[in-house]
């Protein structure tokens, strides 16, 4: 398998699970940079391009709320979860474990191993 | 800075007027966040550092697209019926060119290549219409979600035909060309009718009677042709009783086609009007050869029907 279809499928793979993420990280309030370095140290790599227009398409289908704040002398909008947005959280990570659980069966590994 | 500022513009240009301003306020707040980060680390930045950032979150465009991907003209759930549907309508409009250009040929006799010309050029006119009518419609239906839904064919597993070879699917190319040439030819036969007696009169080239009449006594095969390429666009599947009807309807027009080439001189030229064509004998064996060539088209059709449902019969033994 060459580099590019490795990188392809690994895109794929976690395409799904970067929406999990950003929704569990937002359960605290986040400006764009903000969060994306709190992926970053958690050692979830994503890119400005595809994170904050993902913000923002969380934010239109209202499982984000959102506010333009004054900090450091600067305006930022910070983003956090709404009400949606916990239920919506609440029911992909179960969704997540019980995958988790099923693929740590299939790839005969605990899932703390996978992780 | 300035770097900035001029990438937010060119982000912006490429978004929607509703979304510009929100979108290109927050991109410079995420930014200029990501500059005072790298600034913390390495000291007071120069333009080069800000456009390795700014290199570094993509191209205009792509970031554009990104806050906003880019809608496909017509939704993917239309995009079958979409497509039937320029086939189809393609296809009919192609049968009515034959029709009007047959027509315009035998009022105005000009050459075949020009006739040839004006269903080429008839045919392109009207379909660049069509093409473009049917897009926008389907443009239009497809801004509504919930309409591309509705979409969506009902169906069932049983009415789904048996299965069979490839050859069993019938293009509508074929369907259209078969409509075309039996227009074509019913236009050739029945003129006259809508002929006044002084235009049948001024023409220098025309079908001789007896061929006239020998072809009008065959109009039931041709129309047979249109009656079963119109049941073979509601099931365009080769089956037993469709192929039996294509073998007849081809051997009929082989044998027409032959009598023809043997039997009945094809044309009437009024040599007096037309004094530069061919000599007589050279022209009717011209005719013969091109009546014996287009017998081969029915007769190709014949002996592939007939090798068809040989396969057919066999695979149902099976």
């Amino acid at each position: 398998m060459t580099q590019s279809q490795l990188d392809k499928i690994r895109l794929e793979l976690r395409r799904g699970v970067l929406v999990l993420a950003v929704l569990a990280s937002l359960k605290e309030a986040h400006y764009g940079y903000s969060l994306r370095k709190q992926l970053n140290d958690n050692g979830i790599e994503i890119d400005e391009g595809t994170l904050y227009p993902l913000i923002r398409r969380l934010a239109e289908q209202g499982l984000l709320d959102s506010e333009w704040q004054q900090g450091e002398g600067r305006e930022r909008r910070y983003y956090q979860l709404s009400v949606s947005g916990h239920t919506l959280l609440g029911q992909l990570t179960e969704e997540w474990q019980q995958l988790n659980g099923a693929l740590s069966n299939l790839l005969g590994v605990q899932p703390e191993e996978i992780a | 800075m300035d770097l900035v500022t001029r990438y937010i513009a060119a982000v912006q240009r490429e978004l929607p007027e509703n979304k510009r301003d929100e979108i290109g306020r927050e991109l410079n707040a995420n930014i200029r966040d990501q500059l005072d980060a790298l600034a913390e680390q390495k000291g007071e930045l120069s333009d080069d550092d800000s456009a390795a950032v700014l290199l570094q979150m993509g191209h205009p465009r792509d970031v554009a697209q990104q806050f906003v991907p880019p809608q496909p003209l017509i939704s993917l759930a239309y995009m079958p019926v979409y497509r039937y549907t320029l086939y189809m309508v393609l296809g009919i409009l192609f049968v009515l060119q034959i029709i009007a250009s047959t027509s315009a040929w035998l009022h105005s006799q000009f050459g075949l290549l020009l006739y040839l010309k004006s269903v080429a050029s008839g045919f392109i006119g009207d379909a660049c219409l069509a093409f473009t009518a049917i897009t926008v419609t389907y443009m239009l239906l497809s801004r509504e979600p919930a309409a591309a839904a509705k979409a969506k064919p009902n169906w069932h597993p049983r009415q789904l035909p048996a299965v069979g070879p490839g050859w069993q699917t019938i293009s509508l190319q074929n369907i259209f060309t078969d409509l075309g040439t039996y227009a074509f030819l019913l236009v050739m036969i029945w003129y006259p009718l809508w002929f006044s007696p002084e235009q049948l009169d001024a023409q220098r080239i025309s079908l001789s009677e007896p061929a006239r009449q020998f072809l009008a006594w065959c109009t039931p095969v041709l129309l047979a042709g249109i009656v079963l390429n119109i049941g073979q666009l509601k099931q365009r599947f080769w089956n037993r009783p469709m192929l039996m009807a294509n073998i007849l309807v081809n051997s009929a027009l082989v044998v027409i086609l032959l009598y023809l080439a043997i039997n009945v001189p094809l044309l009437q030229i009024k040599v007096d009007v037309w004094p530069y064509a061919f000599d007589w004998e050279s022209l009717q064996f011209s005719i013969v050869l091109c009546l014996l060539i287009t017998a081969c088209f029915p007769a190709y059709e014949l002996g592939r029907d007939l090798l068809r449902l040989k396969r057919l019969a066999s695979s149902q033994v099976r």
